[in-house]
């Protein structure tokens, strides 16, 4: 059972997460404040963090930076409600691993958390397999099983994305992030949509199993194991 | 209240301060004056008589007493005097009783008392003489009554101090006019400042159609003025568009929640329900995020990003995000890039820039239309030409459409919030860029930019927006 430590100072925000992640098997700790954030995380050693920027007693970068002064490797997300660019690039050079911003759907707090605690498989393979599908990184090919399937440069990342992360939700804001290098909320919302729409056409023929699924209101996944 | 505030007003105090340095100096011009015009008649008087003396003493002794009777005669003001003495002291001839004690018999001009002959005591007027002692032991002595000099000075000041008093009330005068001429356009100032803090703001200074620095200041601070006017006006108008844009999608997720509290039988509707619900939040959260973005982006807080930017591969990569869509809605999406463009910039916000005007583009261009991006180059200057197919923007709305959140009638039922072109804008500005707005139909939008590290402005002073055929 995975531990996450979560470090935030609003309860009600506190209580809602700590509750779904129970749900979904984590076992939370919560600290209401830096220093006893801080504290629990030497002492406990989580697998994971959650962790608010704006904490009484001490801000939550400074925690995270406390902590890799110490040599802890341990993943950490953090929170804000400050949503500037600058804020974010900050936060992410100070130690944090992701970040989100306040507010934000359960759902992808949830789907970032299992992609911080669940690694992508080693990136020194050169090729990727993921039930009957297969991708050369060298060759730039791309096949299910006899198949060989005809993707664009955008289509072959985005589908080396899912391949590296088996079985797990990967949020529209993600894959923006990852795939797109999106910074910013694009004007047209269905983008990952349409992109995704025609990777799945390609990859899901007619009468083959279904690999690509959309999770309703959350994002994507590649099911790999039927 | 009113006298005391005009007398104690400094420019009151100034006038009072001239009139005053004026007086001072007309009494020292007049006192100067005194001087020079005294210090000459008598010089004049003293060559006057030391030549006359000369003339008798010259003569043989039996003209001299004839010479002085006539020299008397011919004197009709009687300011002669001369005076004939033997070696005893005894009057020969002229018109003084006796001979002076204190007159020097050297040759030398000096002022004396002198008795007169036929004149009281109490009227001996002190004159300038000479004396001289002559072969055979006589005494001759000739004068020169010099009061008519401080008659002409007595004169001369009369004249000066009836000409100074006027001249020092007229400063005093002008001095209070002055002075509450300036209260009087303070007051009014004071008024108008009053009144333009009490919110009344189209209130301005008083001008005048006169040119004084006190004008000018008006001029200057009314400028500043319109400026504020047209900014507070400009945020008021974004503060109700914001609570207009806000309203909309908050009214539907409370319907929405309060429909499927009323009405939802089974866990399904309830879902549907709450997906409209989320879907509200989602849409207002994204106008203030939006919001946010363009704050950040028009404070210039993000010039610390910039760096060499490769505008080529940035066409590119927009292309290669939207063909999927354009592709949906059946339009042709296509890039001509003439050359390879470093320009200095966020490579992030010029992404943002140039797949929002794809994305608008994208968006109005009605099925089977086209889309083309176009990267031009010349000299230093870049050009990234975004056109389509669609309506384009008409000439009245091409100022309208950077305002944040308008939305055009034919826009009213697309998705958006209405900050696209805004941000677009925001971002050409920070960069020194510029933005053409090209006429429909058709719609065309470029972005003029200078290539390489020359920081700022294709040209220095340019307004961020041109129109097209404004140039």
């Amino acid at each position: 059972m995975n531990r996450i430590l979560l470090i935030e100072d609003d309860t009600e925000t506190a209580e809602a997460i700590v509750a779904e992640l129970t749900d979904r098997g984590f076992e939370v700790q919560w600290a209401g404040d830096g220093v006893d954030g801080l504290d629990r995380a030497r002492r406990s050693s989580p697998d994971a963090m959650i962790v608010d920027r704006m904490l009484p007693k001490m801000d939550g970068l400074t925690v995270i930076e406390a902590l890799r002064k110490d040599q802890f490797r341990t993943p950490v997300l953090v929170l804000s409600a400050l949503g500037a660019v600058d804020d974010r690039v900050r936060g992410l050079r100070m130690g944090g691993d992701d970040y989100l911003t306040k507010p934000f759907a359960i759902i992808e707090l949830v789907a970032r958390i299992e992609a911080l605690l669940r690694r992508p498989t080693d990136d020194r393979k050169t090729i990727l397999h993921s039930g009957p599908l297969e991708l050369d990184l060298i060759e730039r090919t791309a096949r299910r099983g006899d198949r060989e399937l005809d993707l664009l440069p955008r289509e072959f990342r985005l589908l080396e994305y899912m391949m590296r992360r088996n079985d797990q939700l990967l949020t529209r804001a993600m894959l923006l992030e990852e795939v797109w290098n999106y910074k910013f909320v694009p004007a047209t919302t269905n983008l990952i949509d349409v992109h995704m729409g025609r990777l799945r056409h390609k990859v899901d023929g007619p009468g083959e199993v279904q690999l690509i699924h959309n999770v309703r209101g959350s994002g994507f996944v590649l099911r790999s194991r039927q | 209240m009113h006298q005391v505030r005009l007398i104690r007003s400094s420019t009151f105090l100034w006038a009072l301060a001239v009139a005053a340095a004026f007086a001072l100096f007309v009494v020292a011009l007049f006192t100067f004056v005194y001087w020079k015009l005294d210090d000459y008649l008598i010089a004049r008087s003293d060559r006057m008589i030391t030549t006359q003396i000369h003339f008798i003493a010259d003569l043989p002794p039996a003209r001299r007493i004839s010479a002085i009777a006539d020299h008397l005669e011919q004197d009709s003001r009687g300011v002669q005097y001369a005076g004939l003495f033997d070696a005893a002291g005894i009057r020969l001839a002229g018109n003084i009783d006796h001979l002076p004690r204190e007159l020097g018999l050297g040759g030398a001009v000096q002022g004396v008392r002198l008795d007169l002959k036929g004149r009281p005591a109490v009227q001996v007027p002190v004159v300038r003489a000479i004396g001289r002692r002559l072969d055979g032991g006589d005494v001759l002595v000739m004068g020169r009554n010099v009061d008519e000099t401080r008659e002409i000075s007595s004169v001369v000041g009369e004249a000066l101090a009836l000409g100074l008093l006027p001249a020092f009330s007229l400063c005093l005068v002008a001095g209070a006019w002055l002075s509450a001429r300036a209260q009087k356009r303070v007051e009014e100032v004071n008024q108008r400042v009053q009144r333009i803090v009490a919110g009344e703001l189209r209130e301005r200074l008083p001008e005048g159609g006169t040119d004084d620095p006190f004008a000018r200041l008006a001029a200057i601070v009314n400028g500043m003025l319109d400026e504020m006017e047209t900014m507070i006006n400009a945020l008021a108008g974004v503060g109700n568009d914001i609570a207009h844009d806000l309203r909309t999608p908050l009214t539907r997720v409370r319907l929405a929640l309060e429909r499927g509290r009323t009405h939802a039988a089974t866990l399904e509707e309830l879902q549907d329900i709450t997906d409209k619900a989320m879907a509200g939040i989602d849409q207002s959260l994204a106008i203030v995020t939006a919001l946010l973005r363009l704050t950040e982006i028009e404070n210039n807080r993000r010039m610390a990003g910039f760096g060499e930017v490769a505008l080529d591969e940035i066409l590119r990569e927009v292309c290669d995000v939207y063909e999927p869509i354009a592709e949906d809605k059946l339009i042709g999406l296509g890039v001509v890039i003439a050359r390879n463009v470093q320009v200095w910039g966020d490579r992030d916000l010029l992404f943002e820039a140039v797949a929002n005007l794809v994305d608008n583009a994208v968006k109005f261009t009605p099925s089977g239309g086209r889309v083309e991006l176009a990267l031009e180059a010349e000299d230093d200057t870049a050009l990234v030409r975004v056109r389509d197919t669609g309506p384009g923007i008409s000439e009245q709305e091409r100022e309208a459409v950077l305002r944040r959140f308008y939305r055009s009638d034919t826009m009213r039922n697309t998705p958006g919030v209405g900050l696209g072109l805004s941000l677009v804008a925001a971002i050409v500005k920070l960069h020194g860029f510029r933005l053409i707005i090209g006429p429909a139909p058709g719609g065309q939008i470029e972005i003029l930019a200078r290539i390489g590290r020359t920081g700022r402005a294709v040209t220095r002073r340019s307004r961020t927006l041109v129109h097209a055929d404004s140039d």
